[in-house]
């Protein structure tokens, strides 16, 4: 292998760049030129130090690993203004989405929101359990007080086709 | 003429005035609201996890909406949307994929029906219905509030995917709320996502985002900020006195639901439209109305 | 009996390292009609010429086969050479053993071997049923037209005029100069623009073979290489150019405000008034757009008319038509600047305080807006930070893949006159992605700005906002420090690449010139014909072609005008005779051909058939491709291609699919 990084001794994980590369619908990774244009105006930078310019070229080098394991890949908001601004079509978004995945396979660290998520939308098809809403007068309301439809949960079909996708690869 | 009308998880669970809201205006145009036979998650959050059992749950919805045999689908959530829009592209673009999707629906007796369009409250009042048939419905003009739209991320971006209005300079909003008779405020940070997505990792950075975009508000001087997304509702609305606390200021501003404004300015009664259920100070807002 | 010499080259080792020439030599001669076959290291050098030359006389050989490389390399020189042996050099046939051989089957000499002698054999089925043809000759306009009186168009127009070439240079505008008379100083030498152009703007106007057409547009174009016809109509100035001395009488009294064009709209000047500082020709024009007497068609105002001391103006003027019959043309029309209010997050258009470059330009220049200061349009004081940001719509697969080529030296020199006015207290920023200075003179300008203590960000801003206090501010990444930096400029200044003209589309249908993918002008070669379009005749110079700077341009420009001279200097040129040819007895008058010729190469006459008026078919040789479209799509089978008629054709497939049951000897 001819490339290293001196910081980390890692070395480019080519398969997996060619695994996410064939997921993204554009070609757009690769003509990265490094503008910068995505990062000057991410939204998540300032609090979170979110860099999808130094992501998208760590991805186009080959060092996935580090990225699928790490918390900066969480941080993205998902406004979408890295790819409506980039010259070259790259989409950073597109990239951390296919890293956040690679972390669920590689049972790195996932934030537990996501995951749960996942096992409501299993159990009865969404993903927030029904709330009570407490108004400005203190009363308390919930979707039969308000006299609203009741929801119409999925069949059991659902499960078994949700459940069969959710293991494929 | 009737729309199939799919309410996503967030407005179902928690942002019930903007379903509220939504169900009392539009028959108002003559447009009967079809609710699906049975509703799942959009996917939203599963794209995190595995973007292809996040395209199979849209396109669960886009076969839902298929079964009521209508060809219009209304999407009132931003994120719903945008998930939606997505894997409605895709389907188009990757046999293999759209092979996959149709073979796992079909298991279901579900059918995948390309033709259907996705519309947005805000594209649909827009543009379908037209901002003539809106304003000459105007009972109570709102000629006296003066207020900024937030219209959200994921309605405008990406371009590239055909979305409800310009990603640069969106105006349909603005365009919805001023034909109310209300004076609408442009600011720079109108853009600025409000940043929902964040609460299931770092809740402190999404309030902070929160916070800031309410407080330039408040600098502003508006009486009150429009949306039309229930993440964008839970954020400034629901979570208001969170954010205001993670950025150590005192916001108070109301925050509305487009269909709420709406509703107001056409003489429906506010509990009808759910006003009781926002947590900012609305009522200090409800007094600029005419009765 | 034909008597055909065939010749096999070894092209070194690059067909011989493959083919086995041996081989391919001994299957030749026991081709039918085959007289004498040779092989040698390098056909095309002087050696091989001289043997094919000498068999032609010693052998009586009336055909000629040479198996090299590609024609596109050689079959030129074999044709002169075959001439001077004494033979018709359409008599001659190559069949292409390298690039179709030897450089793509390099893996399997053998079946390589069998598909040269394929080739030969079909090439020897061909040479058979070669006619002599010869080169027609037609007479041409000594004459040239160029459109455009920009930088490009003034020195084309200058080196054919000096050549002794009457030229006519249409201009769009009322005054030649185009973009760069509007510049300040020119990078790398800070040369004053308008200072090393109005001496050529002058000689144009007093060139005795020069007729300088302003204020005019070409309307039609007719002919072929070395006979156009142009239409030329010149619109009104409502103004006697004879009469007008230029005193700007008129402009002084005229009510109605206009905005200057020439200052990109950055002041007013008024519905009568001369172009520009610079203008050539120094008349006045009316632009009847704002002038209330041509808006309204009513007697009122007239106030220029009173005012006019040479009694120029005259508000009856019609446009007058130029019919011209020139032999070569050139366009040099220029180009646009890429608006970026197209984006948004930028805020052109939007903020007073962000303009664009050639904005900036005309700022910095003492005879635009504000004589020369640099003063922001919102407030109308001197900025004390300035930033300037690259690749605005440039490099940008939204808007235009390209990259603008002058964008970052262009910036630096604005950075550098910034400099130079405003002194070293002012903060002066270049957000940039690349910074290219590839030209002469272009690193060390580079460096001379960063001696001057501009500085460098890394990194493309996403956007800029203006605060309630009218502040504007933006956030920019930059790479070589890795921080996220806030900008607060009081003037920003965008570089808006150059696009292609908005009159592409015009002239696309006017001369039939097509366009590259990028939107420009399409040049014949990319690398080995770039001064000339794909239409005979017609040559392209400057920005039209592509974005380039004043030196390329000028360049091109010199480069255009010497083709058309080697093009008309003899007074007529040779037509290639490969074209097609209509036999009239077979024409049935459908017009189909005259249709579907992209080149507008067949047109149609009338003869007398029997008694009645009929119509024929006819090719204009000097237009006609040889592309072959009319002959295949005729349906009475009328028209024939000289030179690979249908027979010719034929006999090749038949070479190559019939076995031969027959063999002389043994192989």
């Amino acid at each position: 292998m001819s490339l290293t990084d001196l910081m980390s001794m890692a070395k480019p994980n080519l398969e997996s760049r060619e695994k996410i590369l064939a997921k993204l619908t554009s070609k757009g990774l690769v003509n990265c030129f490094q503008c910068i244009k995505c990062t000057s105006g991410c939204t998540a930078l300032k609090l979170l130090e979110l860099k999808p310019h130094e992501i998208v070229k760590l991805v186009n080098l080959g060092f996935i690993d580090e990225l699928a394991s790490s918390d900066i890949i969480w941080t993205c908001v998902t406004c979408l203004k890295c790819f409506q601004g980039c010259p070259q079509k790259a989409s950073p978004y597109h990239v951390i989405m296919a890293l956040r995945n690679l972390a669920v396979e590689r049972e790195a660290k996932v934030p537990e929101g996501y995951l749960k998520a996942v096992s409501r939308i299993l159990e009865v098809g969404l993903a927030e359990p029904p709330a009570e809403v407490v108004t400005r007068k203190m009363e308390i309301f919930n979707r039969e007080s308000l006299k609203l439809p009741k929801i119409a949960s999925p069949k059991e079909s659902f499960q078994t086709a949700f459940m069969k996708i959710l293991e494929e690869h | 003429m009737k729309i199939a009308v799919f309410w996503g998880c967030r407005i179902l669970t928690s942002q019930y005035a903007y379903e509220m809201s939504t169900r009392q205006v539009f028959p108002k145009f003559n447009v009967e609201l079809v609710d699906l036979s049975e509703t799942n998650c959009c996917g939203d959050p599963v794209k995190s996890v595995n973007d292809l059992a996040a395209n199979y749950l849209a396109a669960r919805v886009l076969a839902l909406a298929n079964k009521t045999g209508l060809e219009n689908l209304l999407v009132p959530c931003n994120r719903c949307h945008f998930v939606i829009s997505e894997a409605k592209g895709l389907l188009e673009k990757n046999v293999k994929f759209r092979e996959k999707i149709i073979g796992l629906l079909n298991e279901e007796g579900l059918k995948y029906n390309s033709k259907i369009k996705i519309w947005h409250v805000i594209d649909f009042l827009h543009d379908f219905v037209g901002l003539v048939k809106v304003k000459k419905a105007v009972l109570k003009s709102l000629k006296d509030l003066k207020l900024a739209t937030h219209v959200g991320c994921q309605i405008i971006r990406y371009s590239d995917l055909g979305r409800v209005d310009d990603a640069e300079n969106p105006q349909k909003l603005d365009e919805l709320v001023s034909v109310l008779g209300a004076n609408v405020v442009d600011y720079a940070e109108k853009l600025d996502c409000c940043g929902a997505n964040l609460m299931h990792s770092h809740p402190d950075s999404a309030l902070s985002l929160t916070g800031t975009k309410l407080n330039i508000l408040q600098v502003y001087g508006v009486d009150g900020l429009v949306v039309s997304c229930p993440d964008c509702g839970l954020m400034f609305d629901f979570k208001q006195k969170d954010a205001a606390t993670t950025i150590g200021a005192k916001l108070n501003i109301p925050v509305v639901y487009y269909t709420q404004l709406l509703g107001l300015a056409l003489g429906i009664e506010k509990e009808k439209l759910g006003l009781q259920l926002n947590q900012s100070p609305v009522d200090q807002f409800l007094t600029k109305i005419p009765l | 009996m034909p008597k055909i010499g065939v010749y096999v080259c070894h092209c070194g080792l690059n067909i011989a390292g493959v083919v086995e020439i041996d081989k391919v030599v001994k299957y030749a001669k026991s081709l039918p009609d085959v007289a004498l076959v040779r092989d040698y290291t390098y056909m095309c050098s002087a050696l091989g010429q001289r043997m094919i030359q000498e068999d032609i006389k010693t052998h009586n050989l009336d055909r000629i086969v040479i198996a090299t490389c590609s024609p596109r390399m050689h079959e030129e020189t074999f044709r002169k050479a075959v001439a001077e042996a004494g033979l018709n050099p359409y008599l001659l046939e190559i069949v292409n053993l390298r690039e179709q051989v030897s450089w793509t089957h390099t893996d399997e000499p053998e079946k390589a071997t069998e598909k040269a002698k394929d080739l030969v054999k079909m090439g020897v089925a061909r040479a058979k049923l070669l006619e002599p043809l010869e080169r027609s000759r037609v007479q041409v306009e000594k004459s040239v037209l160029v459109v455009g009186g920009g930088i490009a168009g003034i020195q084309a127009s200058l080196d054919l005029a000096d050549a002794g070439f009457p030229v006519y240079l249409v201009e769009k505008a009322p005054s030649i100069g185009g973009r760069m008379a509007q510049l300040d100083k020119t990078f790398p030498t800070l040369d004053c623009s308008a200072c090393i152009l109005t001496p050529k703007m002058v000689d144009v106007a007093k060139h005795s073979n020069i007729r300088l057409l302003a204020n005019s547009e070409v309307t039609r174009v007719k002919g072929f290489v070395g006979n156009y016809e142009v239409t030329i109509v010149k619109m009104p100035r409502y103004v006697d150019e004879e009469k007008c001395v230029g005193c700007e009488l008129c402009t002084k009294v005229c009510p109605v405000k206009v905005p200057d064009k020439f200052n990109e709209g950055l002041s007013q000047t008024r519905a009568i008034a001369i172009y520009s500082p610079y203008a050539v020709p120094k008349v006045a024009t009316i632009n009847p757009k704002y002038c209330l007497r041509l808006k309204y068609d009513k007697d009122v105002c007239g106030k220029c008319l009173e005012a006019c001391e040479a009694k120029a103006i005259n508000f009856q003027q019609q446009p007058d038509t130029v019919q011209l019959k020139v032999g070569g043309i050139i366009l040099a029309i220029g180009s646009g600047v890429f608006d970026a209010s197209k984006i948004g997050e930028l805020g052109y258009r939007r903020y007073k305080d962000v303009i664009s470059n050639i904005e900036f330009e005309r700022i910095v220049n003492a005879s635009g807006p504000t004589g020369g200061k640099i003063l922001c349009p919102g407030n109308g004081e001197s900025p004390k930070t300035i930033v300037f940001v690259q690749c605005v719509g440039s490099r940008d697969k939204r808007f235009h893949e390209y990259c603008c080529r002058v964008g970052c030296m262009a910036t630096l020199k604005q950075a550098v006159l910034a400099r130079e006015h405003l002194g070293k207290d002012v903060n002066i920023y270049i957000c940039f992605n690349d910074m290219r200075a590839f030209g002469k003179g272009y690193d060390e300008f580079y460096r001379r700005a960063r001696d001057l203590d501009i500085n460098f960000v890394a990194g493309l801003p996403s956007d800029i906002r203006e605060d309630a206090s009218g502040s504007i501010h933006f956030d920019v990444y930059d790479k070589g420090t890795n921080k996220l930096l806030e900008l607060r400029p009081d003037l920003v200044v965008l570089a808006n690449g150059l696009i292609p003209n908005d009159d592409l589309g015009k002239i696309g249908e006017l001369f039939h010139v097509s366009r590259s993918a990028d939107g420009f002008l399409l040049e014949a070669h990319p690398k080995l014909r770039p001064l000339e379009s794909a239409v005979a005749g017609i040559f392209l110079a400057g920005t039209c072609q592509g974005p380039k700077d004043i030196p390329d341009t000028v360049a091109q420009a010199s480069g255009a005008a010497a083709k058309v001279i080697d093009l008309l200097s003899h007074g007529e040129i040779e037509l290639e005779p490969l074209k097609a040819v209509v036999d009239e007895d077979l024409c049935s008058g459908c017009r189909i051909c005259e249709s579907i010729c992209p080149f507008l190469a067949v047109g149609m006459k009338t003869k007398n058939v029997n008694g009645e008026e009929k119509f024929r078919a006819e090719v204009i040789e000097a237009m006609c491709q040889g592309c072959g479209l009319c002959a295949s799509a005729c349906p009475t089978n009328a028209i024939k291609m000289k030179h690979y008629t249908d027979e010719q054709v034929l006999a090749q497939v038949q070479a190559a699919c019939v076995e031969e049951t027959t063999k002389k000897g043994g192989s």
